[in-house]
């Protein structure tokens, strides 16, 4: 499947000069910079440095926008970690346990398994990329609105298993959510829910209203205290600790391995970056023993949810690369780069310059190394955060996220937003409802809709439909295996352990 | 011996019944412009579970007992918060107003002496430097149309 007279043609075109490489660190600290700034989004730092585009050659533009988004892809862990912050979408399920290890004074574990897990999700999508680029491509081409429908509703489930200690609230917090993610405009053109606001005729804004609800609610509850850690001990800012927690990782290689796997996968579909943390947190937190300790600080849901986050960019590449079709924003951009060099993306790309395709995807491994390197020095800076007193990071935290939804969303919308949102994130924490529930369903109700929608449209109303459709119908198997299995394994532990009466048969 | 009697959480239970009064509102509305299958595939079942759910909810308001009543915020907290909602809404409302160079000043200056702090070369530096620093990085790197007062923007 490799091509590998186009593979060493990539290593030359790699070696012949160091002037690619330059771009690479810059690239990488942009990205992480950018999405230390709540509001900013990867797409928008590529956007900014299109003008930079037309005076480097082509493969070195490539390498300084995968870098970029190497960078920004493990960026937004840090204040998720660190601020329950989530910039974007694709870090929602790294809060989940990210953020309870950072007030239990494990931000630097936390930060470096983090970093880890980012690592090596990048390097397995870019080493299956190499491998099965074409494949991918061709399997991409055939999903359709019944397979995205089925991954919607994969991660549907999750609202079930966020559902927290009260079962009906955790339900109504994910119904409020995709009702709230339904609002706007219809695929009819009608208004639903927007009280003839037009700045809602596109929807709830998405990252406002998230880092209302996760991170304002969470910093509202940290008013009257000094630190974010209390404990003085705790506080401090190790690399050593960070080490720790980037070693840490390679303790659960299973969640690591499957994290990346399906974060490649889901990947390549459009708009499944922002979905792949959670379905990968989802299934981490199915498949182990001890599902409680998920939401609390466990390592392995910072693992499962940022390994598929990293990989999905190796998907999106992938998508990018083979069919010239953007999978979110930042691909969107990277294809605007490619316009600017009057190269098409898409099967002839893939076809009359399978080396320059190579070249990206083996600079894009070399950059898994630096990303280590430069992700470390600015995890350990960025740690620091936890030294602040809260009376000046909670204002400053907030004014950021204030200014920042506003350029986001370029009116006022996005701040309203973030405050209304804020307010509901709080009562919603105080009367025990799930957050991340709501968000989850926020995050998936357009989504959902749309494909709901479509399929009923392909089928003509017809549900046997999805019969026809057999990746869906695989899809569907799994699904449904997936949430079944947990039951059926408790069931047959309970009959295995029943006592069988003395004499009587089996 | 007294037997302690199952008490009501009304707050919880006008916050439950806010989520599925808007719900329902928002069920209507889609229903109102439209009701094609097209408009209501979803917004239908989802508003649907949503009141089944409540009904759950509202029950439970009315059986609270020792094990599922909430912990008190601490003594005064309620009142900080507000106190933190009123002052982040009043920037929100204010930064497209007047600027959000000035809305930013303001907001952290009120915010750090409401949190406590007192000293008065940190209550006027550390404001100042953190709003040139964001508006700085905001609308001249990033060249997002900021509404200000004092520098180039839309103000």
């Amino acid at each position: 499947m490799i091509d590998f007279a186009s593979l060493a043609s990539a290593f030359h075109l790699l070696g012949s000069s160091w002037q690619p490489w330059l771009v690479v660190v810059p690239g990488i600290l942009i990205g992480l910079l950018v999405h230390a700034v709540p509001g900013l989004t990867t797409s928008m730092a590529l956007a900014i440095c299109l003008p930079l585009i037309p005076y480097m050659d082509f493969l070195q533009a490539l390498i300084f926008m995968t870098a970029m988004y190497a960078g920004a892809v493990f960026g937004v862990a840090i204040p998720a970690i660190l601020l329950n912050v989530p910039g974007s979408a694709s870090a929602v399920g790294t809060t989940f346990d990210g953020f309870p290890m950072a007030r239990a004074g494990k931000h630097n574990e936390a930060l470096g398994l983090a970093l880890a897990a980012s690592c090596v999700g990048q390097a397995v999508a870019y080493v299956l990329l190499l491998g099965i680029a074409r494949p991918i491509a061709a399997f991409a081409i055939r999903l359709g609105p019944p397979e995205m429908l089925v991954l919607a509703l994969w991660g549907l489930t999750l609202i079930g298993r966020m559902r927290g200690r009260h079962f009906a609230r955790g339900l109504l917090a994910g119904a409020f959510g995709l009702l709230l993610g339904t609002v706007g405009l219809s695929a009819r053109g009608a208004q639903r829910g927007t009280m003839n606001v037009d700045l809602l005729l596109n929807g709830v804004p998405i990252v406002p209203a998230i880092v209302g609800l996760f991170a304002a609610a969470e910093l509202f509850n940290l008013v009257g205290r000094e630190y974010i850690v209390e404990d003085l001990t705790r506080r401090r800012v190790q690399a050593s600790r960070i080490v720790v927690g980037m070693l840490d990782a390679f303790r659960h290689p299973g969640v690591l391995v499957r994290g990346s796997l399906l974060g490649s996968v889901i990947g390549i579909i459009p708009g499944g970056h922002a979905i792949a943390n959670l379905l990968s947190y989802s299934e981490a937190r199915r498949s182990v023993k001890d599902p409680e300790k998920f939401g609390t600080g466990d390592p392995r849901g910072i693992l499962a949810a940022e390994s598929a986050n990293a990989s999905s960019e190796g998907g999106s590449m992938a998508t990018l690369l083979a069919l010239g079709i953007p999978t979110g924003g930042a691909t969107a951009v990277m294809l605007v780069a490619f316009g600017m060099h009057n190269i098409t993306g898409g099967p002839s790309f893939m076809r009359d310059h399978t080396d320059m395709v190579y070249a990206v995807i083996l600079s894009s491994l070399a950059q898994v190394g630096v990303l280590a390197v430069v992700g470390f020095a600015f995890t350990f800076v960025a740690g620091f955060v936890v030294k602040v007193r809260l009376r000046m990071l909670v204002p400053a935290v907030l004014a950021l996220a204030v200014i920042g939804s506003f350029a986001l969303a370029q009116n006022a919308s996005g701040p309203v937003t973030l405050a209304l949102f804020a307010v509901i994130g709080w009562l919603m924490q105080r009367f025990d409802y799930p957050v991340s529930a709501a968000v989850i369903g926020l995050l998936l109700g357009r989504l959902t809709e749309g494909n709901l929608l479509r399929t009923y449209q392909m089928s003509g109303g017809h549900l046997d439909f999805i019969l026809t459709r057999p990746i869906a119908l695989g899809m569907l198997f799994l699904l449904l295996a997936s949430n079944l299995m947990p039951y059926l394994r408790s069931a047959s532990a309970r009959f295995a352990t029943t006592p069988v009466p003395d004499g009587e048969l089996i | 011996m007294s037997v302690a009697r199952p008490s009501v959480d009304l707050p919880h239970f006008a916050f439950a019944t806010g989520i599925v009064v808007w719900s329902a509102w928002f069920c209507w509305d889609a229903w109102r412009t439209s009701v094609d299958v097209e408009n209501m595939i979803l917004i239908v079942p989802i508003a649907v579970v949503a009141v089944i759910l409540y009904l759950f909810v509202a029950v439970s308001c009315f059986r609270v007992s020792s094990t599922t009543r909430r912990e008190p915020l601490a003594a005064g907290m309620g009142i900080r918060i507000a106190c933190s909602m009123a002052l982040l809404a009043a920037f929100v409302v204010a930064g497209p107003l007047i600027g959000f160079d000035v809305a930013c000043f303001l907001y952290l200056l009120a915010m750090m002496v409401f949190l406590g702090e007192r000293r008065i070369l940190v209550l006027l530096l550390a404001p100042l430097l953190f709003c040139v620093a964001a508006i700085y990085c905001f609308s001249e790197l990033l060249s997002t149309p900021l509404p200000l007062l004092f520098s180039r923007g839309e103000g």
